[in-house]
């Protein structure tokens, strides 16, 4: 049960190590438009990282446990929800939660741990991705009452990646086979979702294997391109390393020109609440989003 | 002619936990998504789950296995009529590996960075410079010697 008494928005937000060093202009997308929101974004000191779901998952599940546990752990003594949004942060997160919930022999383990610095994982909050809360605490119709400049006329493709969604069972989002919050969060910004099935396809960046790794990628912007959309549009900043930068990468590996600009969700919904491009760091982004910004009217 | 490694089934099904792997009836639901499988000449998770399930230890349990061409998007659990968890026998297999001192070099790098830094990104000037020119707070250290404390692994 979600520890926010009284209707109150209060989170306690978890911005992980991507998108506080590399994207931190996500970071500043998040924190500009929840107030906006009637959100308040209550800050804890003294996280560490999620921790990353893939590598640090693969050399040893329960030091992976149990250094989730102990972020967790920080959250609960506020007795707030933790609001992450990073795809990777939320699946390392939500599935130590509800995993630590249900398994009480792991959960021993993981508190046998824990007690050694003074902590305890009590498993009394909820892991929340931001889409959530903007789908079940504020309201599309929210979003929308908040934006000044809608983004009128713009396409956006969805990517969707895989850990907001999947496994259904740990996410409890919606159908990962047939989603819809992204595209009603684009409309609530005035903007055009393009659809397509395969936006639920994965960005690759998890195999080990270059060469799958760039197949996998080389396929989904030859996907994107045909789409005649202004920009992609997406929620983890694992996936946008991997379109950004990835995108002059796979242009270079082979010999095609790949270029749209690509945004995290929270920076569209800025721009639509009336910030500047600066404020979210849009300069940033490797490939340019000129074209995007031209499109939207800016300068 | 291949092994069935005893030792290797008992370790994977303990680590499983309840059916797992075992349930799996080779029905290849976990194939038609897989992106590796579609990419991938030799990866294919339905083989990958008979091999655990006859315990052909050699064949996963070794430098440059396949398991690390699976790309973790979980498309594999939503698809199986069997619970069978696919990516979680994939992790037992590859924290296997990791236990042998085989596992690729970014997976130590990683495991290194979180218990000497708490980040798996290194911070640097710059990047407290753009935390400025946006207006954030400034970062503050992570509780290295707290990690270091309940984490089993490799801290050398």
């Amino acid at each position: 049960m979600s520890g926010n008494g009284n209707g109150q928005k209060r989170y306690v937000p978890f911005f992980g190590c991507l998108m506080t060093t590399k994207h931190s202009q996500f970071e500043a997308a998040v924190r500009r438009t929840m107030p906006k929101l009637d959100v308040e974004l209550v800050d804890v000191e003294g996280f560490s990282c999620c921790p990353d779901p893939i590598y640090y998952k693969a050399a040893d599940k329960l030091d992976w446990l149990t250094v989730a546990a102990r972020n967790i752990s920080l959250v609960e003594d506020l007795e707030l929800d933790m609001l992450t949004c990073c795809s990777g942060c939320t699946s390392t997160l939500k599935e130590a939660n509800h995993t630590l919930k249900h398994d009480a022999e792991l959960r021993g383990k993981v508190n046998q741990r824990l007690k050694t610095i003074g902590r305890e994982f009590k498993g009394s909050i909820e892991v929340r991705n931001i889409a959530a809360i903007v789908r079940d605490d504020i309201g599309y119709d929210a979003v929308a009452a908040s934006v000044t400049r809608p983004l009128n006329g713009f396409k956006v493709a969805i990517h969707y990646g895989c850990h907001l969604l999947r496994p259904q069972a740990v996410m409890e989002l919606e159908d990962p086979g047939r989603p819809e919050i992204l595209q009603k969060m684009i409309e609530a910004v005035g903007a055009e979702p393009v659809w397509e099935a395969k936006h639920i396809v994965c960005c690759g960046t998890a195999c080990q294997d270059v060469e799958i790794k760039s197949e996998i990628m080389h396929e989904n912007l030859t996907e994107y391109s045909g789409l005649k959309a202004d920009a992609i549009g997406l929620v983890c900043p694992t996936c946008f390393d991997q379109y950004d930068l990835g995108q002059l990468q796979i242009s270079r590996k082979y010999k095609e020109k790949f270029a749209m600009p690509v945004f995290y969700y929270f920076q569209m919904l800025a721009l639509a609440q009336g910030l500047s491009p600066d404020e979210v760091g849009l300069g940033r982004h490797r490939v340019s989003v000129k074209p995007a910004l031209e499109k939207l009217g800016f300068n | 002619m291949a092994k069935v490694d005893f030792k290797f089934k008992s370790a994977l099904d303990e680590m499983i936990g309840g059916m797992g792997h075992s349930a799996c009836f080779q029905c290849g639901a976990c194939v038609g998504d897989c992106p590796a499988a579609m990419h991938s000449e030799r990866f294919n998770p339905r083989q990958i789950m008979l091999d655990a399930v006859l315990g052909l230890a050699d064949r996963l349990v070794c430098e440059d296995s396949l398991v690390w061409e699976c790309t973790n998007c979980t498309c594999c659990f939503e698809h199986c009529p069997q619970d069978v968890r696919q990516v979680e026998v994939i992790m037992a297999i590859k924290n296997m590996i990791h236990d042998r001192g085989i596992s690729p070099d970014n997976v130590k790098a990683n495991v290194t960075s979180i218990t000497s830094t708490g980040r798996v990104i290194a911070i640097s000037e710059l990047i407290h410079k753009r935390r400025r020119e946006l207006g954030l707070p400034e970062l503050t250290e992570a509780p290295v010697d707290e990690l270091q404390k309940i984490v089993g692994g490799e801290l050398s």
